[in-house]
């Protein structure tokens, strides 16, 4: 068992240090924007200057997580991110089309490497352990997942792993270039210590992961992934998923008749790391030990396991099982 | 339990296969040119792979267009580490890949075309995700389940093996493919450009008067197994690779720690978990990039683990360019070849050593008596640093 012992999330909700906030959030409105913390209060001023809205959301989400857990050097370092640092990318691509002469500044150059934001949180921390950044686009946070577990299992005893993108205009020029309709994109960055130990306040735990690429059936892979894990889906209280093709929701409806079914995007918004957010929703739902969203038609039903299932990307599916300790 | 190599496949400046790659570095023939085929960039020396796009898709008979470079030399390499092996239920096979630009030549043409308001092909933007370019190279092979991409810059492929490594010690897979691939771009010449640490002359990896790198591109895959699935493969075995480990260097985003802290700790502990001696290590494929800070330092590493006695020691990166994301995929496959040929690989264009190390490396190629370890160190921006113990079974 994997033990979470801390998480974090920023994003287009109210979800920073606001523990319960599944109680109180809504499906997101048009024209949302991230919910910042206050950064100058978590990162220094000249340290903040210089970093773009996913490094200052990573180590605000980091550094809650370690206040959290209560430690100081995790074990391992592990962050997944489909689109890694877009904003400076963007930029020193920008500067090298429309500068053509002359210096172009390295600073974004620099910055624009996946990761950059594993990196910068190590030497934040000073931290010499191991620092891994999955990139596999709609799967990078279960991958990232997977790979803190087998740090675990190897005999690291607490791992910081999340799962982050951030928003840039472009995104939205491209998108109905390619003819997708009525896509919200959000920014939203997810942090956890997975650890061996669980200590006194510790509620939840990760059963496991698992990812599929070039999915065939969906139902297939479900079923036998929960065959694996030798769980019945009636044992599954609430499942949080995201889809893109109405196939894909018509199956997941059916294969869970009888189970209560959530679209977390409706409140993360799209990124490709969001279902690191629908983690952290699943942990918080647990916490509370029973669930009714606003704007949810459900009555209020008691949970004490939720499976992730996202398929955002039709080809790939990544599934989390996030449980009570009891359970 | 081992892990065994049982394939390996590269594609670089100095060769298409394997077979190419070990003639150049026997002869001592560097791939590193004034670039031909990467458009608007002239008078730039880089290792390129001299096949364009057209002949790579041709090559492997590819549809489904588009295909980013750095796809198409990752099927290249794959194609060839992959070999006649075939998919079976029997065992679970996986793959890992690496790169840091993915797609980034087609995302230029793309923004470039965007920015000029030009009529933009979009599609060009689909394969900027870096995830997609390991899609593409899996597909073509028709390898699906786990299908992973690293991305920690210039360190990446020698991530992917050990992840890989990990898979399989830890019994999530039997068999896995595990490398990496990038291509030129411009993003990436004038990003190390911009750095100043771009030489326009040819580079000299441990050399006094060095004075930055050439990038270069090209893709290395290996093929890793379990016992239980060369059983039923009835692959032949290359070598094991024995010893892993990834350190952060926590000193700089893009320096290394002149005391090479985070560097010593990768070979240290890889060295440890191969369960071997220092002094067995036979020959260091050095990470040696020709810049300033990173030859000193990985120098002042070395020093730190083997004192007085340090290996026959190479960078072979003045033959191939820096491939960045490619580079520990393509220095494992010559480490394997190392080990299976019992030579050791020659550091061209180096004449003086550094003063404050006085370190230096094999400088000929040579048949030495049992190579039976080899070091390999990969180390890139974030101060992510990767070193691999490879083993003769």
């Amino acid at each position: 068992m994997y033990y979470i012992t801390a998480a974090s999330t920023i994003s287009h909700q109210p979800t920073f240090r606001n523990k319960s906030f599944s109680k109180n959030i809504s499906t997101l409105a048009a024209g949302s924007v991230l919910i910042r913390p206050d950064y100058k209060e978590l990162i220094s001023s000249d340290m903040l200057r210089r970093m773009s809205e996913i490094i200052r959301m990573s180590i605000s989400c980091a550094m809650d997580c370690f206040h959290q857990a209560e430690i100081k050097q995790p074990d391992a370092i592990v962050v997944g991110t489909g689109l890694g640092c877009l904003f400076d990318t963007e930029k020193f691509l920008a500067s090298i089309i429309t500068i053509k002469q002359g210096l172009i500044p390295p600073t974004s150059f620099i910055q624009s490497t996946h990761n950059t934001i594993a990196g910068q949180i190590s030497l934040l921390l000073g931290n010499h352990n191991y620092n891994m950044t999955h990139t596999q686009n709609t799967i990078s946070f279960e991958h990232a997942v997977l790979d803190a577990c087998l740090n675990l299992d190897e005999g690291k005893e607490n791992v910081l792993v999340g799962g982050v993108d951030e928003f840039i205009r472009p995104l939205n020029n491209i998108a109905n270039q390619l003819g997708y309709k009525n896509i919200q994109f959000t920014s939203g960055s997810s942090f956890f210590v997975l650890s061996k130990m669980k200590n006194d306040k510790c509620k939840t735990q990760i059963r496991s992961a698992i990812t599929f690429t070039f999915i065939e059936s969906f139902t297939d892979c479900l079923t036998r992934y929960l065959g694996e894990i030798k769980l019945d889906k009636k044992e599954i209280d609430l499942v949080l998923f995201s889809f893109s093709d109405e196939d894909a929701k018509v199956s997941i409806e059916k294969y869970f008749s009888e189970t209560v079914l959530l679209n977390y995007q409706n409140y993360s918004g799209t990124y490709f790391a969001n279902s690191a957010f629908a983690v952290h929703l699943a942990i918080d739902i647990l916490e509370a030990g029973d669930f009714k969203m606003n704007g949810s038609p459900t009555e209020l039903v008691k949970v004490s396991r939720i499976l992730i299932c996202n398929n955002l990307n039709p080809k790939n599916l990544g599934l989390t099982i996030v449980e009570s300790i009891e359970a | 339990m081992s892990v065994y190599i049982t394939g390996i496949g590269i594609i670089s400046a100095i060769g298409f296969d394997v077979q190419e790659n070990y003639f150049s570095l026997k002869e001592k023939k560097s791939g590193i040119e004034k670039i031909k085929l990467l458009p608007f960039e002239n008078d730039i020396l880089a290792g390129e792979v001299k096949l364009s796009n057209d002949e790579l898709i041709r090559k492997f008979n590819l549809k489904h267009s588009p295909y980013s470079r750095t796809s198409l030399l990752g099927i290249a390499a794959a194609t060839e580490a992959w070999g006649n092996n075939f998919l079976t239920d029997e065992l679970r096979t996986g793959m890992v890949s690496a790169t840091s630009v993915g797609g980034m030549d087609n995302t230029e043409n793309y923004y470039r075309q965007v920015l000029e308001n030009e009529n933009a092909d979009v599609s060009l933007i689909l394969t900027h995700d870096s995830g997609s370019t390991t899609e593409k190279i899996a597909r073509h092979l028709k390898i699906t389940g786990y299908i992973n991409t690293l991305s920690t810059a210039c360190s990446s492929s020698a991530n992917a093996i050990m992840l890989g490594a990990r898979l399989i010690e830890q019994n999530k897979l039997d068999r896995v493919l595990v490398g990496g691939s990038d291509s030129l771009t411009r993003f990436t010449i004038k990003g190390f450009n911009s750095l100043m640490i771009y030489d326009n002359q040819w580079c000299k990896p441990f050399d006094e008067n060095r004075n930055g790198l050439n990038l270069g591109e090209g893709a290395a895959f290996l093929l890793l197994e379990n016992e239980s699935s060369i059983r039923i493969t009835k692959n032949k075995i290359y070598c094991r690779i024995s010893g892993w480990h990834n350190a952060a260097d926590a000193f700089h985003q893009t320096a290394s720690s002149p005391d090479g802290k985070g560097a010593t700790l990768a070979m240290k502990q890889a060295i440890e978990k191969a369960g071997i001696a220092s002094r067995d290590i036979s020959y260091i494929n050095a990470h040696g990039t020709g810049t300033k800070n990173n030859d000193a330092s990985e120098s002042t590493a070395m020093k730190n683990i083997f004192e007085n006695n340090i290996p026959a020691f190479s960078s072979t990166k003045a033959f191939t360019g820096h491939t960045l994301a490619a580079a520990g995929a393509i220095e494992a496959v010559y480490s394997v070849l190392a080990i299976m040929n019992d030579v050791v690989f020659p550091n061209i264009n180096f004449t003086q050593p550094i003063t404050e190390t006085k370190l230096v490396p094999q400088t000929e190629f040579k048949k030495i008596n049992n190579v039976n370890s080899v070091l390999s160190n990969s180390f890139g921006f974030g101060g992510n640093n990767t070193s691999l113990v490879f083993t003769k079974n």
